[in-house]
C-alpha cells in the first residue's frame, strides 16, 4: 500500500525518455513559431496606389480601457495576493496554487497582455521619483508595492501564483533538473545587475529596459520582435527542465523581492511539525530552495571570521571601482555619466554583497526553504511526510508492508 | 493492488498517447506555419513578375484602362492573400496554444503516474559539502564579476567617443581641424543657401529665387546640366554655394557625392564605410524608402549624411572624414527616413523607431564639429518618417518634431520640452512648416492642423489655432509664404489655405501621382509630379498656371531653390533647371 500511496502522491516530475526527442521538438517548435507565426501580423502592408477622387477613410482608433477597469486590476491583484498567502499558509495547498497560477496567467497574461505588471512597474515608480513631469498611475503603484509588502511579511506569494510570467514557467515545468550551487549563485547576480540597468535607464529617461527585454510578453500578446520571440521560446525551452530559469536568473522584480524576503516576518516552512529529514523536501524543490542541515562539524570559526572581515572591507573597495568602471562605461556609450556611477555602484554592491552572504555562517538544525529563493510553490507540502500525516492525507498508525 | 497498478498503468499509458497525440498535432500545425511563413517570405508581392511587368506596361501606356484594372485586380488579390494569411497564423497560433497546453497537461500526468517514487537517501557526511560548495559559489561569483568587468572593459575600448583615425580609414583624404562653433557663416549666408530639407527652415520656401516657369528636357529647353547618380536614394538636394550634395545607396554601400553647381560635375564621391558600430547587416527596409531617404544637412563648413542603417557621416567640403559614428540600426517597418537639421553649429537628428513608445526613440544634438553628444532627449513615440524643423518662435529656438500621437516642440540650447500637442494619427510622414507664425502639420488623409507655437506643457486643448479636412494629404509636406499654406496630396490635389484662419481659397486636380513635397520660389509654386511633368502655379488667392516643365525621369524628392536655379533629383539622374 505504501507503495501504491507513495506513486499517487509524489509529484515527482519526470518522465520516460522516449519523451525527449518530442519535447524538443515541440519545444523548438512552440518557440520559434508559435508566436513567430502572429508577429508576421505586425507587418504592414502599404496603401493601394489610388488615383484621383479616393479619400482614405480617416484612421479609425480604438476606445481607450474605461478608467474603473485600472481599479479592477488592482482589486484583482489584491485578491489574487490574499489567496496566495492563503494557499500557502493557511490551507498549504499545491492544488490551490495551481490553480491561481493558472487564473493569473489567463487574467494578468493573456487577457491583459502582461500589462500592467508588477515587474515593469519598478521603471515607473523610477521614472516618477526622477522627472518630475511623470505622474505615476495609482495601479502601477500598487502593483509595485503590495507584492513588496506581502513579501515583507510572508515570503514570495507573488511569485507562488500571481505573477504571470512565473506561472507560465511553473506549467512548462516538466523534468526539474538541479543546477549546480556554484552556477545558481553566479547567475543570481544578473536579476540584480538587470534591476539597476533598469531603474537607471528608466530614472534617466533613456527608455524601459526591462519592458523591452520581457521574454514572457510575446507569449502574452501574440506578437513581438524576433529576438524576444527566440529569448521567450529559449526561456521555455530550457524552463521544462531547469525550474522558472527567467525568474531565477533575470527578473528584475525578483531581485528586488528576494531583498526584502531577507527580513520577512512569516517564512514558507514545510511543515510545523517535526523534521524528519527524509530529504524528500529537498528532492521536490525545482528551485534549488531548500537548504540542508548545516554540519556540526565547521570551518574553524577565526578562519570565517578573518574571511568575512576580509569581504566587508573589500565591499566599499569594490563599489568604487565599478562606479569608476561604470561612468567611463556610460560615456562610452553616450550614457548620462552619474547613471554609470549609481549603477557602476549597485554592481558592485550587489557582487561584494554576494560574497559577503555566502562567507556568513548559517545553523540549521533541520531542512528549511531559503526565504529568498523560496517561490512558496508548495511542492515540499506535498512530499513531506510530516506534513501529510499532519493534514491527515496519510494515516498516522505505522504502515506495514503488504504480506 | 495487481488490479491498482494495472489501473495506473492503463492512466499512465492513456496520457501517454494523448501527449504523442498532442505532440504531433503540435508538430503539424507547425509544419503548416513554416511553410507559409517560407512561402510569404520568398513571394514578396511588390515583386511579383506579374505586377512589375504590368507596372511597365502601364508606364508605358499611362491611359490604358484596361492594364490598370488588370493592376487593381492583383493588388486586390495580393491583399487577400496578406489577409488570410495574417487570420491562418493568428488561427495556428491558437491551435497551437490548445496543443501544447493539452501535451503539457498529458506529459505531466504520465509523469506523476510513474512507479519510481524517490528515496533521497540522507547522508550526514554530505553536510560537509555545504562549506566547499559555499567556497566554490564564491569562486564563480567572482569568475563572474571578472567577465563583467572584462565585458565592460571590452565596450570602454570598442567604442570610440571621437571619429576613427584616419589611418583606419584607408582612400580618405585627411580632413582639416574641425571648424570651431563662431566660424560657422552668418545666418544671411545660410538663409540665401539650401542647406537642409526643404531650405533653411525646412517650409519650402525661399522668398528671393526665381526659377524658370517652363523647361524640358527633350527639347533642351532650360535644362543646364544632368549628371547621373551612381547609388539609389529619394534624399533631396543639398546646395552651399558651387556645391549639390546628396547621398545615395544600397544594402550594400552607402555614400555621399558632391556635384559642382555650375556644370553638374561629380566632384567627389566618398563611400561611408567603416563606421564603427555599423551592422555588418543592412536593415530590411522597403524599396519605396531605401537606404537613403534622409535628406543631409549642412552648417556651411560640413556635411552630415545619415542612412537607413543608423550609420552618420559627417565630411568637409572636400569630402574628407570628419567623424563617423553607428546610431544603431533603427527599427522601422518601411526604413528611416526622417531627415537632419542643423542649428548654430549643431546637427539635430530626430531617431524615432519601433512600434511603441517604449522603442528609444530619441532626439539628439550632436556638435558638428567633433560628433559629441551635446544633449540627447528619449521620445516616448513609435518610429515616424517627418523631419523636425528648426524655427525662432515665441522667442525662443525651437526644434519641432512629428510623430505619432504628438506634435513636441524642444528647446534647441537644451533639448528641453517646451510644448507638445497631440493632434497626429496613423504612419506620420508629412513634416511640420512654420507659416505665419503657426506651426502647421498634415495628420495624415485626416486634417491640416495649425497650432500657436506659444504654449507650455500639453496645449492640445489651447493652442489649435485651426483645423482644415479637405485633401488632407498622407506622404508630403505642406508649403506656406506667410500668408497662405499650400499641400497637395498623392493623387495629385492641390489646394491652398488662408493661413490665417485656415479658409481654403481653391484646389486644383493635376490628376496625376505626386510624391514630392511642393516648394515656393518667389511667388511661385512649384509642383513636380513622379512622372516629370512639373507645373509652376501663381502663389496667389487664385488658382494661376505660370507654366510647366517636363523631365524624363520618376521623381520623389523636393525641388531645392537657390538664386535662378532650380535642383531636382530624378530616380537616375541630378537636374538643374535654369534660364539659360
Amino acid at each position: 500500500m505504501l507503495f501504491i500511496s507513495h506513486a499517487k502522491t509524489q509529484r515527482r516530475e519526470g518522465v520516460s525518455p522516449f519523451f525527449a526527442p518530442l519535447r524538443l521538438c515541440v519545444s523548438i517548435f512552440l518557440g520559434f513559431v508559435l508566436l513567430n507565426a502572429t508577429a508576421f501580423a505586425e507587418q504592414r502592408f502599404p496603401p493601394p496606389d489610388f488615383e484621383s477622387g479616393y479619400h482614405l477613410p480617416p484612421t479609425a482608433t480604438p476606445a481607450p480601457r474605461a478608467e474603473y477597469m485600472q481599479y479592477v486590476d488592482g482589486m484583482v491583484l489584491l485578491g489574487a495576493l490574499a489567496l496566495a498567502l492563503w494557499f500557502v499558509y493557511r490551507s498549504r495547498s499545491r492544488r490551490g496554487i495551481t490553480a491561481l497560477s493558472i487564473f493569473s496567467l489567463a487574467y494578468f497574461g493573456f487577457y491583459r497582455k502582461g500589462c500592467v505588471c508588477a515587474i515593469g512597474s519598478v521603471q515607473n515608480v523610477a521614472l516618477a521619483l526622477c522627472d518630475s513631469h511623470y505622474v505615476l498611475p495609482l495601479t502601477v503603484l500598487v502593483f509595485f508595492l503590495a507584492p513588496l509588502l506581502v513579501a515583507l511579511f510572508a515570503g514570495r506569494a507573488f511569485c507562488a501564483a500571481v505573477c504571470p510570467q512565473g506561472a507560465l514557467q511553473d506549467l512548462v515545468l516538466i523534468r526539474p533538473i538541479k543546477v549546480p550551487a556554484w552556477l545558481e549563485a553566479a547567475l543570481g547576480i544578473i536579476p540584480h545587475l538587470f534591476l539597476g540597468a533598469g531603474v537607471i535607464f528608466a530614472a534617466t529617461g533613456n527608455g524601459f529596459l526591462i519592458c523591452r527585454f520581457d521574454p514572457m510578453v510575446p507569449f502574452f500578446r501574440f506578437s513581438g520582435s524576433l529576438l524576444m520571440i527566440t529569448l521567450g521560446g529559449a526561456f521555455l525551452v530550457v524552463g521544462m527542465f531547469v525550474g522558472r530559469p527567467y525568474c531565477r536568473f533575470l527578473c528584475p522584480y525578483g531581485a528586488l523581492l528576494r531583498l526584502v524576503t531577507v527580513a520577512a516576518k512569516w517564512r514558507v516552512r514545510v511543515t510545523p511539525d517535526t523534521c524528519t529529514q527524509c530529504a524528500l523536501c529537498q528532492h521536490s524543490c525545482p528551485f534549488g530552495a531548500m537548504r540542508e542541515p548545516t554540519p556540526q562539524k565547521s570551518e574553524p570559526l577565526p578562519s570565517a571570521r578573518r574571511r568575512l572581515a576580509g569581504l566587508l572591507l573589500l565591499l566599499p573597495v569594490l563599489m568604487g571601482l565599478c562606479a569608476w568602471g561604470g561612468s567611463k562605461l556610460a560615456l562610452a556609450s553616450h550614457f548620462a555619466e552619474l547613471g554609470g556611477w549609481v549603477f557602476g555602484a549597485w554592481a558592485g554592491l550587489v557582487i561584494g554583497g554576494k560574497l559577503t552572504a555566502l562567507s556568513v555562517r548559517h545553523n540549521r538544525t533541520d531542512f528549511e526553504p531559503d526565504s529568498s529563493a523560496c517561490f512558496a510553490c508548495a511542492r515540499c507540502f506535498e512530499t513531506c511526510p510530516s506534513e501529510r500525516m499532519r493534514r491527515g492525507l496519510i494515516p498516522l498508525e505505522p504502515v506495514h508492508k503488504e504480506e | 493492488m495487481n488490479l491498482e497498478l494495472r489501473n495506473s498503468g492503463n492512466e499512465r499509458r492513456l496520457w501517454l498517447a494523448t501527449a504523442w497525440i498532442a505532440g504531433l498535432f503540435c508538430l503539424a500545425v507547425c509544419a503548416t506555419l513554416v511553410c507559409q511563413h517560407a512561402t510569404a517570405t520568398t513571394n514578396d508581392p511588390w515583386k511579383s513578375p506579374q505586377l512589375l511587368a504590368l507596372k511597365s506596361a502601364l508606364a508605358a501606356s499611362p491611359k490604358d484602362a484596361g492594364i490598370k484594372a488588370q493592376i487593381r485586380g492583383l493588388d486586390l488579390k495580393f491583399r487577400q492573400r496578406y489577409f488570410r494569411r495574417i487570420a491562418m497564423n493568428r488561427t495556428g497560433g491558437w491551435l497551437l496554444l490548445g496543443g501544447a497546453a493539452l501535451f503539457l497537461m498529458a506529459t505531466r500526468r504520465a509523469a506523476a503516474l510513474r512507479m519510481t517514487p524517490p528515496a533521497p537517501p540522507f547522508d550526514p557526511v554530505a553536510a560537509s559539502e555545504i562549506l566547499r560548495q559555499a567556497a566554490r559559489a564564491r569562486w564563480a561569483v567572482a569568475g563572474f564579476a571578472v567577465f563583467f568587468a572584462a565585458e565592460s572593459t571590452a565596450i570602454i575600448l570598442n567604442i570610440p567617443r571621437k571619429a576613427p583615425a584616419q589611418s583606419a580609414l584607408a582612400p580618405v583624404p585627411a580632413a582639416k581641424a574641425p571648424a570651431a562653433v563662431n566660424d560657422l557663416p552668418p545666418l544671411a549666408e545660410f538663409q540665401a543657401n539650401w542647406p537642409r530639407f526643404r531650405g533653411p527652415d525646412g517650409s519650402g520656401f525661399s522668398p528671393n529665387a526665381a526659377a524658370p516657369l517652363a523647361w524640358d528636357e527633350a527639347a533642351q529647353t532650360n535644362l543646364l546640366w544632368k549628371s547621373a547618380i551612381p547609388l539609389p536614394g529619394f534624399n533631396s538636394p543639398l546646395v552651399w554655394g558651387e556645391r549639390v550634395f546628396i547621398s545615395g545607396g544600397d544594402a550594400e554601400k552607402r555614400e555621399v557625392y558632391c556635384y559642382n553647381a555650375g556644370d553638374g560635375k561629380l566632384l567627389w564621391q566618398r563611400a561611408i564605410e567603416n563606421v564603427p558600430g555599423s551592422p555588418a547587416k543592412a536593415p530590411e527596409v522597403l524599396e519605396q524608402t531605401g537606404m537613403a531617404a534622409p535628406t543631409m544637412a549642412t552648417d556651411g563648413r560640413r556635411v552630415y549624411a545619415l542612412f537607413a542603417n543608423g550609420d552618420l557621416a559627417a565630411l568637409t567640403f572636400d569630402g574628407a572624414v570628419a567623424w563617423l559614428k553607428n546610431l544603431g540600426s533603427p527599427k522601422n517597418q518601411y526604413g528611416h527616413a526622417t531627415s537632419l537639421a542643423v542649428w548654430q553649429g549643431k546637427l539635430i537628428v530626430q531617431l524615432d523607431q519601433g512600434d511603441d513608445a517604449a522603442s528609444n526613440s530619441r532626439l539628439t544634438a550632436f556638435d558638428g564639429a567633433t560628433g559629441n553628444v551635446v544633449w540627447e532627449k528619449p521620445r516616448k513615440v513609435p518610429g515616424s518618417w517627418a523631419s523636425p524643423i528648426v524655427v525662432e518662435a515665441a522667442g525662443k529656438a525651437q526644434i519641432i518634431t512629428a510623430a505619432l500621437p504628438s506634435v513636441i516642440a524642444y528647446d534647441a540650447n537644451d533639448g528641453a520640452e517646451l510644448w507638445r500637442a497631440d493632434v497626429l494619427e496613423g504612419d506620420v510622414a508629412p513634416s511640420p512648416i512654420l507659416a505665419g507664425g503657426l506651426v502647421c502639420i498634415a495628420n495624415p488623409s485626416n486634417k491640416l492642423i495649425a497650432l500657436r507655437p506659444d504654449g507650455s506643457g500639453d496645449v492640445t486643448a489651447t493652442h489649435i489655432a485651426w483645423t482644415c479636412d479637405e485633401n488632407i494629404p498622407d506622404v508630403t509636406s505642406p508649403t506656406g509664404n506667410g500668408e497662405l499654406v499650400f499641400y497637395v496630396t498623392s493623387s495629385g490635389m492641390l489646394t491652398c489655405l488662408d493661413v490665417k484662419d485656415g479658409k481654403k481659397q481653391w484646389e486644383h486636380d493635376f490628376g496625376t501621382e505626386i510624391q514630392a513635397s511642393p516648394g515656393i520660389a518667389g511667388n511661385r509654386v512649384y509642383v513636380v509630379a513622379t512622372d516629370g511633368h512639373a507645373w509652376i502655379v501663381e502663389a496667389a488667392r487664385a488658382f494661376k498656371e505660370l507654366g510647366t516643365g517636363a523631365l524624363e525621369d520618376k521623381f520623389f524628392a523636393s525641388p531645392a531653390f537657390v538664386g535662378k536655379r532650380l535642383y531636382l533629383r530624378g530616380n537616375g539622374s541630378l537636374y538643374c533647371i535654369g534660364e539659360k
